[in-house]
Order: structure tokens, then sequence, then C-alpha cells
């Protein structure tokens, strides 16, 4: 007998909707189950294709080691997915685009790439990891990675998935949902998943088994990413110095110094809210057309209710609302705009 | 010449359902699919009593057992089973959810009847209120009351969906209305909701 009456909505079009992604889902995760067998057995043949590729181009730092296009195209069939595999030796990578991604495949990773006709990407890791760059998806086709029993769902944008052989998601910009067995959860900027992830540290540098060579090595100067990927892997081991690579990529233009600027603001959030104000204010004001704008502006918001400030976190959070009607943080903006 | 159009047959036992499940035939995962959908998209609504979220839920519940089929070993019905594995998704998003403030605008509708408009409403507003008491509560005592209060489970059904004895389970129940009725004191609208709330 029911004591308390609630009536369940029912909808057959959200029906349909849950049933396809369910079998959809089911589908992608065993085509992931199966790539993952399909990578790790012919292992010895790749090999012998990345000895030839590393023989013709000794000096490069990054290489695509092996792409195989499998896809099956027969007369009179709707062409289905393409699936490609991109492989990198260990202390390579590569770099490649999917639609409007673009996507860095870490050292020794194994992806496999899939389009179905509708443009969803799927990128299903065997091991490795993946850097994505990828546009809010709004309308845009869905855009997932699936590592092992762990799927990664876009809502935007830039955002890492690593298996080592734990899965761990680190989300530089925006939001993904990731959808793991102990069930689904929402990753913002900044953080991390699973939260309670240990920190690898670095594997120590090997030590030299050759005499110095004569010439001295030029160490070129780090690029913009490797100091921002440097200064994120510190945030949580030396965060003084974490600070001053942020603050350095910062005083320069472009992409990274508005990233710098964020993660310096996040960094600063909950122990210097004033400073991380000044930090996200200054990253509106200098680039008002950054990819992360509607992160920061949320941050501000976020910073503001968390440091108690009310007033000022609620008209935040409605220039929020005015300004991304449809952004990622509505719901929350709009919790926090309310009287 | 006249040109049929059959469906194609679907497993006749549940047992060729789940079998053909394992072996990835999706038109019999979208049978399996429909044939639970209702109670389990109920039962992931009642619990949380809003349709925030219940879609994804709902879909985690179904990957989830599609990825488990292979271990259903049929020592409980098949419906217990999806039902038990929704009950524990539900548990991870609540803990998951802890000190989230409840959403006020999409708390669940009551049961649809013909009496006068500000009669709906207060009973949508107990409902609210409901929910949001729920919400304070570990999400043990929670969840076995949604299920026993809201959902029609009985104690026995409980115990098996979350995993206890059904002591246990009841005692949960229990915990869950002592805590609602120490509200409903303060709160005559919650108070005609929970009032014939008995275990």
């Amino acid at each position: 007998m029911t004591l308390i009456e609630v009536a369940v909505p029912a909808s057959e079009a959200r029906r349909a909707r849950v049933e396809d992604a369910v079998i959809a889902q089911v589908a992608t995760l065993r085509a992931a189950d199966r790539a993952d067998a399909a990578v790790i057995e012919p292992r010895s043949h790749m090999r012998l294709v990345l000895g030839l590729a590393l023989a013709g181009a000794a000096a490069a730092a990054a290489i695509v080691v092996f792409v195989a296009t499998r896809g099956e195209h027969e007369p009179g069939v709707v062409a289905q997915s393409s699936p490609s595999l991109v492989v990198t030796p260990v202390g390579g990578s590569s770099r490649f685009t999917v639609g409007d991604a673009v996507v860095d495949a870490g050292p020794d990773t194994s992806v496999e790439v899939r389009t179905d006709p509708g443009g969803a990407v799927t990128l299903a890791l065997a091991r490795g990891s993946v850097d994505c760059d990828v546009a809010p998806r709004g309308d845009r086709p869905p855009f997932r990675v699936i590592a092992g029993d762990v799927t990664v769902e876009v809502v935007g944008t830039r955002f890492t998935v690593a298996r080592t052989p734990a899965v761990r998601v680190d989300v530089a910009r925006g939001k993904v949902k990731v959808i793991g067995p102990t069930g689904t959860a929402f990753v913002a900027a900044g953080e991390s998943w699973p939260v309670a992830v240990a920190e690898v540290p670095a594997p120590p540098p090997a030590p030299p088994s050759h005499p110095v060579p004569v010439a001295a090595p030029v160490h070129p100067a780090p690029s913009p990413q490797a100091t921002f990927d440097e200064a994120q892997r510190l945030r949580a081991t030396d965060p003084a110095k974490a600070e001053r690579l942020y603050r350095a990529l910062a005083a320069d233009r472009g992409v990274w110094a508005a990233l710098a600027l964020y993660d310096l603001a996040d960094m600063q959030a909950a122990a210097r809210p004033d400073d991380a104000l000044r930090e996200v204010g200054d990253l509106m004001r200098r680039f008002p057309d950054a990819a992360n704008i509607e992160d920061a502006a949320w941050l501000r918001i976020d910073i503001l209710r968390k440091a108690g400030r009310r007033d000022q976190a609620r008209r935040a959070a409605a220039d929020y609302l005015r300004r991304f009607p449809s952004g990622t943080y509505i719901d929350q903006a709009a919790r926090v705009a309310e009287p | 010449m006249a040109l049929t159009i059959v469906d194609r047959p679907e497993p006749r036992s549940e047992q060729e359902l789940v079998a053909a499940c394992i072996a990835g035939d999706a038109a019999a995962q979208r049978a399996l699919f429909r044939r639970e959908y209702d109670r389990v998209h109920a039962t992931v609504y009642r619990l949380l009593g809003s349709n925030r979220d219940c879609d994804d839920l709902v879909q985690e519940t179904f990957v989830a057992a599609f990825r488990g089929l292979a271990r259903f070993r049929g020592d409980a019905k098949l419906s217990t089973w999806i039902d038990r594995i929704a009950v524990r998704v539900v548990f991870a998003y609540i803990r998951a959810r802890r000190g989230a403030p409840i959403s006020l605008d999409v708390v669940g509708e009551v049961e649809a009847g013909g009496g006068p408009a500000e009669d709906r409403a207060q009973a949508r507003e107990g409902l609210r209120r409901l929910y949001a008491a729920l919400a304070e509560l570990p999400a043990e005592a929670r969840v076995a009351f949604a299920l026993y209060a809201i959902d029609g489970r009985t104690v026995p059904e409980v115990a098996a969906l979350i995993g206890t004895t059904v002591v246990t389970a009841k005692l949960r129940i229990w915990r869950a209305r002592r805590r609602l009725h120490a509200r409903v004191a303060h709160d005559p609208i919650l108070g005609e909701l929970v009032r014939e709330v008995k275990s």
C-alpha cells in the first residue's frame, strides 16, 4: 500500500530518449571492451611500425605512430563508424583533430576513435591519456571518452582522461559528466575525478647511462602549455612555485594567460578570496572573449558566495544569467540569484 | 503481392531474454528496457521527488544492469535484481550530493485528483516540504522510508532492496518517521502528508 501518493510523470519521448542512450552506451562499452582486446593483442606488430617511424624521424619529439582505419564500406550500405587506432610510443605524443575537437594523445597511449554517422565522437581509451579541447556541445553531436567502465561525456570544453590503469579525469575548463561504476558526477573546471585519487608522483629522471656529450645540450624555453601543465602539476605539492609559474603566464597575452588567471583565482579562492576576485576581474577585463570567460564568471559568483558576500554574489549571478542564458552553470547561478 | 512486415519475435522466456541481452542483441536489450523502465523510473522518481537527474540515474541503472547481466544468477526475480541496482545508484547519488540544496522547482506532483486548485497547491507544497525534510535524513533512512512510504514496498521488500534484514529496514523506516514527525509538530502542511505513515 502506498502511504504517500506521488504521481510519476510519464513521457514517451523521455522514455525513448533514455532507451536510445542506454542502448548506445552499452554498445559503445562493448566496443571499448573489444578495442581493449584488439589493442593489446597485436602489440608486437605496432612496435615494428614504431621502429620504422622512429628511424625516419629521429629528431621528432611527438610522433603519430600508428593510425589504422578499419572502416568497412560495402556497396549499398550506409557507412557505419570508421574506427581509427592511434598509438603513441613511450616518450612520444600525438595531436589529432576529430570534428571540432583537438586531441592530444600522451605517451604510451592507445586510443580508438569512432565517429558515427550522426557525428557523435567516441574515444575508447585502452591505455595512456588523452587531453581533449572540445567546444561546448550545445546542439553539437555528443563527444565522449570511454576508459574501461568509466564514460566521460563532454558538456564543454577542455579535459584530460588518463588510464594508467586507474582512470582519472582532470578538467581544465568547462564541465564534463563522468559515468562510472559507482555513479554519475559532474566535474567542473579545476576539479578531478575521482575526488580522492592520490597524486601519482612523476617518475624520477633516468640517470645518464653514458658520459655527457661534449656539446652542451640546448634547452629551449618551455612552451606556455608546458609551463601551464607544470603549474597545474605543482598546485598540490608546491603552490608557491605554481603561483609563480601562473603569474609568469598571466603577464603574457593569449589563451594561456587567460587559463593561468583562472587557475590562479581557483587556487586562491578558499584562503584568499580578495586576491582570487582580483585575478578573476583581471581575466574578465583583459580577455572578455576568452574560452573560459563563462567559467570565470561562475568562479566569481562561487568565490563571493563562499565568502558570505550574498548581495554581491546575487548580483554577479544575475549578471551571469543575463550574459549566458544557456550557460553551463545556469542552475547553480539561478539558485544564487534567488532573493 | 502484399508485403507484410513482421516484427522480429521477442525471446519468450526471461531466461532467453537475458541470454540474448548478454549476447549483445540490441532488440532484446530494448525489449528488456521497455519491460522494466516504468517501474525503475517510478522508483527513482519517488526516491528523489524530482525529475532533475532522474533520467541520468535511470540510464545509469540500466547500463549497469546490462553490463552486469552475465552475473545475474536468477536467485531473485530479474525485476528485483534491477531494482537493487537502481537503489544502489540512487544511494550513491544522494551521498555524492549530501549538503546540496534541494531543488524547489521540480518537486514531484501529487497524485492526480479532482480537488480544488488550492488543495492541489497545498498538497504540492506538502510534498516539497516532505522531500526537503527527507534530504536532511541519513541516506539509509531516507531511502528506506521513501521505498516504504512513497514507492509502496513492503518492509521485507525494502530489506531486500537495500540489502539488510527486515529488522534493520524497519528500524530505518521508524527513525525516518520519527524525525519527520518531529517536524510535523511545527508544520501542519507536512503533517497532512505523513500523519498516516506507520511502520
